[in-house]
């Protein structure tokens, strides 16, 4: 079982790593976390278009917020 | 829900967290909005296939030159594969894809982002706090927010980095939110708009080829495309955007140059301005679709140009007619274009996915594209002609396989027929022209008389004649026309045709009846009604009002000899004063002549209007002619009767005349000689010397009498009854004047053809005037020798009265003196008689020689009954026998070969 697991994880992890090259191949800048919850969000029937959109809305949503906030001046932490 | 941590909710909050790197509760809005979207759009996308997606991803990365790198992603897809774990690989891939050269862009519009827009305003459904949820501490949030944060700013600064290359200038977003943007500017946000927009972008994003579609916004005048996969691939950086070529379409579609698209005059076609940042096959488009404007400035110059020139006709004009019908359908076409330009332009994407495209411009053009090619194909070939020849052309047009095609045709050509059919209609039933442009196939000469206006006034212009209505109808109607004119100019007759309600039961009244003919024969119906009733009105007029046969048939009676009793007795009663030399006869006598004849004859009892016109007339004296030579008979006709009987009709009649009256005279002769011959004969037995000669001049005149008697009979009943009765039969058949008029110069041809009165029988006719005068020489000298016999009978007789009287007085019947004077007379008169003999031997051979040859002449001649004149002429073959010549079977051979 522990054999069972301890296999799953590898594969788990080689397929991660597989995931991960591919990413940076595409240059989609996706660290290992996100692409991890990506994934994960995949798996679970997420349309991944959607996904692809959202993502790029926080991202584009977290640059605004850099330039208004560095404007400003001040960065709040929430 | 949020507590467990591997739930998509919870994922997604995670992944919102990390991705902007912002805590948790400012990340609250964002997540909401994120889970609202991530909700909605829950179909699965047409593409859950695995295999499309990494070849999609090649793809991608052979376009950007990194073949190396699409080999590695093969390895790492197959290991993917292999490894099993992942279910959904494809939505992995496809979200990497999607992902790939992070296309976000990093300067956002002012105010305009969904996120921006919502913040604050949104309202959640669900109540979030800010604690969120022991999955998140605010220390792990912090610090991973830093470190996202951190990885964020690394992550945008290396975007920034990555963009900086990009060479397009005032980049727009491109993204759906953009448009969702917008519309959430104006209404509230509903779930509808955005997954619309979204698969908008992202349909056009997955096709991974350039787009060369984009979308001004409203109120932008900027000329760029930010087009989501095209950083390098072409050399776009001015490119023009679909809506400006759009609009640039619509200008040139109408024919008017557009700023890009012009017209040049060189090629005479649509040019697209070379510098314009235009692709290749955007150019090729641009241009299959100029073709249109091209073929619509073609037709409406052609429209123009004719419909300004006065000189081109009605039924030009009904043809440019047509054309602007046609083009106003073309315009509102691209009014509806242009509309809807407008209304895209106006509210951004349009009604549905694509909005109007040249694309769809090209669809939407086809239709109306090959119309405009039929009509120019029309136009072009109709270039130059007018009229009947117009219509001729187009009706060549309406054989065509395509219906569409024909209908189209079809519709042009009944409008152009129209004119045509207007002006046949008011010309058969009223026999008006009204054809100032000279278009019309029925062609009217005003400077005809009266007179000729049968013959010469109306012709057809054949170049006019359109090519539905073939050359029997057309000579129908000019002819039906013709009528109605010739029955109101000569005959003044302006009363109804009778039988007018079956004239208009057949009428047709749409120009269409006139190329339909093969479906339904309802125009020719009404051209055979009409003219037969109007030729059927004219030939009763000319047969009651004006009398044409009892015309005819008094031209037989007395210029062609039919009256046989009348034309005796004016011979008779001429014979003397003919026989004077020409200069000395005047016409008066001869008139009064004539009358007596007339007045002592069976021809008094004949029409008085008829013996009025009856006349004589002197021809032309030549030296040395006598009476006979220049007395002719004459006829006078007028009024519409003169149509049939025209002048030269009249000549031929006069010329006829002569020969039969010179032919009739031979017969008056002969018949005087032959009746001196049976009176003096028994006379003569006394003088018995005489004998032989009077024996000789007896046969010669029983051959001469035989031969005029034949031709005599072959004139009459050959040549004149049989046309005549022919003339006769064709007269009563005759459904119009035409027919008449043919028939009756048939008759005069024959006849004169027959009478050896043409060119070509002249070499006969001289021989035969030879033999005529022959026949004269023969009557002189037959007079002579009665004369001289007469007187030396006399002389025998008184001298034997003389004689007889002194015996019974007692004394010597004869005296010396007496008898020497007797003996004297008697050797001088028969020594005479030798000469005479001579003389009349050298006659009869002439004679038999000119009819030799004469009969020679005939059987080679063409005409049948003159070769078998020629055979009854030589009946029991004499002259055969005579004549080697005509004993060879090459004389009727000839005759056979000429045929």
């Amino acid at each position: 079982m522990a054999g069972d697991n301890g296999k799953q994880v590898s594969t788990a992890r080689e397929t991660m790593d597989t995931l991960l090259e591919i990413s940076n191949l595409l240059n989609t800048g996706l660290d290992a976390e996100t692409l991890a919850i990506c994934v994960s969000l995949c798996e679970s029937g997420v349309n991944p278009e959607a996904l692809a959109t959202v993502i790029q809305e926080l991202r584009r949503e977290s640059a605004a917020l850099k330039e208004t906030d560095s404007s400003g001046g001040q960065s709040k932490q929430s | 829900m949020m507590n467990d941590p591997r739930s998509p909710p919870a994922l997604l909050k995670r992944l919102c967290v990390r991705v902007t790197g912002l805590g948790d509760d400012t990340v609250q809005p964002l997540f909401q909005q994120a889970l609202r979207t991530l909700a909605s759009d829950l179909s699965v996308q047409a593409e859950a296939d695995e295999f499309q997606m990494a070849e999609k991803i090649k793809r991608k990365l052979a376009r950007q030159g990194r073949e190396k790198d699409a080999a590695v992603i093969s390895e790492l897809h197959r290991k993917l594969q292999s490894q099993g774990v992942l279910k959904n690989r494809w939505s992995c891939l496809s979200l990497l894809l999607c992902l790939s050269d992070n296309t976000s862009k990093h300067r956002p519009l002012p105010g305009s982002h969904i996120f921006a827009s919502s913040r604050g305003q949104y309202a959640t459904s669900t109540p979030m706090t800010h604690r969120a949820g022991p999955q998140q501490t605010p220390a792990v949030g912090g610090s991973t927010i830093q470190s996202g944060m951190s990885t964020g700013s690394s992550g945008i600064s290396s975007i920034h980095s990555g963009r900086s290359g990009d060479p397009t200038p005032v980049p727009q977003s491109f993204a759906p939110s953009h448009l969702s943007g917008t519309a959430l500017g104006q209404t509230p946000y509903t779930a509808g708009r955005p997954t619309l927009g979204q698969r908008l972008a992202l349909s056009l994003n997955r096709g991974g080829q350039q787009s060369s579609t984009s979308v001004v916004p409203r109120g932008s005048k900027s000329v760029t495309i930010a087009s989501t996969h095209r950083d390098g691939e072409d050399n776009v950086s001015y490119e023009i955007p679909e809506a400006v070529l759009l609009r640039e379409m619509v200008y040139v579609l109408q024919g008017i140059d557009g700023q890009l698209i012009k017209w040049d005059i060189n090629n005479a076609g649509y040019r697209i301005d070379d510098k314009a940042g235009i692709a290749r096959a955007v150019r090729q488009k641009v241009t299959k679709l100029a073709e249109c404007g091209w073929l619509y400035t073609k037709i409406r110059k052609y429209a123009d140009a004719r419909s300004s020139d006065k000189a081109f006709g009605l039924v030009g004009q009904s043809f440019c007619a047509a054309l602007h019908q046609e083009l106003t359908e073309y315009y509102r076409l691209i009014a509806v274009l242009e509309a809807q330009l407008q209304q895209e332009h106006d509210q951004g994407v349009g009604m549905g996915p694509g909005g109007l495209t040249l694309r769809q411009l090209s669809v939407w053009t086809f239709d109306p594209l090959s119309r405009l090619k039929a009509l120019a194909a029309l136009v072009d070939v109709c270039k130059g002609k007018k009229g009947g020849a117009l219509a001729t052309v187009i009706h060549s047009y309406l054989q065509h396989g395509d219906p569409f095609m024909r209908a189209l045709v079809k519709h042009t050509l009944t409008l152009v027929a129209q004119p045509i059919f207007g002006i046949v209609l008011r010309w058969l039933h009223d026999g008006e022209l009204e054809d100032t442009y000279h278009e019309f196939f029925v062609a009217s000469d005003p400077t005809v008389k009266d007179e000729r206006l049968w013959h010469d006034k109306y012709s057809l212009r054949k170049s006019m004649i359109p090519s539905f209505l073939n050359m029997d109808q057309a000579r129908k109607i000019l002819l039906t026309g013709k009528s109605i004119n010739f029955l109101r100019q000569l005959c003044q007759d302006r009363t109804q045709i009778k039988r007018r309600d079956v004239v208009r039961a057949a009428e047709t009244t749409e120009a269409a009846s006139m190329f339909t003919q093969d479906l339904d024969g309802k125009f020719q119906a009404m051209i055979d009604t009409v003219y037969e009733e109007t030729s059927r009105h004219l030939l009763e007029i000319l047969h009651t009002k004006y009398k044409l046969m009892d015309h005819l048939k008094a031209l037989r009676r007395y210029l062609l000899l039919g009256q046989g009793d009348f034309i005796r007795h004016l011979m008779d009663l001429l014979e003397e004063d003919l026989a004077k030399p020409a200069g000395t006869l005047y016409l008066h006598n001869l008139t009064g002549v004539l009358e007596t004849a007339v007045r002592a004859t069976n021809a008094q009892y004949d029409d008085a209007d008829i013996l009025k016109r009856l006349d004589v007339r002197l021809l032309e004296v030549s030296p040395g002619d006598t009476g006979w030579d220049v007395f002719s008979l004459d006829y006078h006709v007028d009024g519409p009767i003169r149509t049939v009987f025209t002048p030269e009709c009249m000549i031929m009649y006069l010329r006829v005349f002569n020969f039969l009256w010179r032919a009739k005279r031979m017969e008056y002769i002969l018949a005087g000689v032959w009746k001196g011959q049976m009176s003096n004969a028994r006379m003569f037995r006394s003088l018995p010397e005489l004998a032989p000669l009077l024996h000789q001049c007896q046969v010669i005149c029983s051959e001469m009498v035989h031969f005029v008697q034949q031709v005599q009979y072959y004139i009459n009943f050959e040549v004149l009854e049989c046309s005549w009765d022919e003339l006769l039969q064709k007269v009563k058949e005759a459904k119009d004047l035409d027919h008449i008029i043919a028939a009756h110069q048939v008759f005069l041809d024959n006849i004169i053809t027959r009478c050896l009165l043409d060119e070509q029988s002249r070499a006969i006719l001289t021989q035969l005037r030879t033999i005529f005068d022959l026949i004269i020489q023969f009557q002189e000298i037959q007079d002579r020798l009665y004369q001289a016999a007469d007187d030396e009978l006399t002389a025998r007789h008184r001298a034997e009265e003389r004689a007889h009287a002194r015996s019974e007085k007692g004394e010597w019947g004869l005296t010396d003196s007496d008898e020497q004077t007797e003996e004297r007379r008697k050797a001088e008169f028969l020594r005479n008689i030798p000469s005479m003999r001579a003389q009349v031997r050298v006659l009869a051979q002439s004679y038999q020689d000119m009819v030799q040859k004469f009969l020679l002449m005939l059987a080679g001649h063409a005409d049948v009954s003159l070769r078998f004149l020629s055979f009854r002429l030589d009946f029991n073959e004499y002259y055969k026998a005579k004549e080697p010549k005509l004993r060879s079977p090459l004389t009727y051979q000839r005759s056979k070969r000429r045929t």
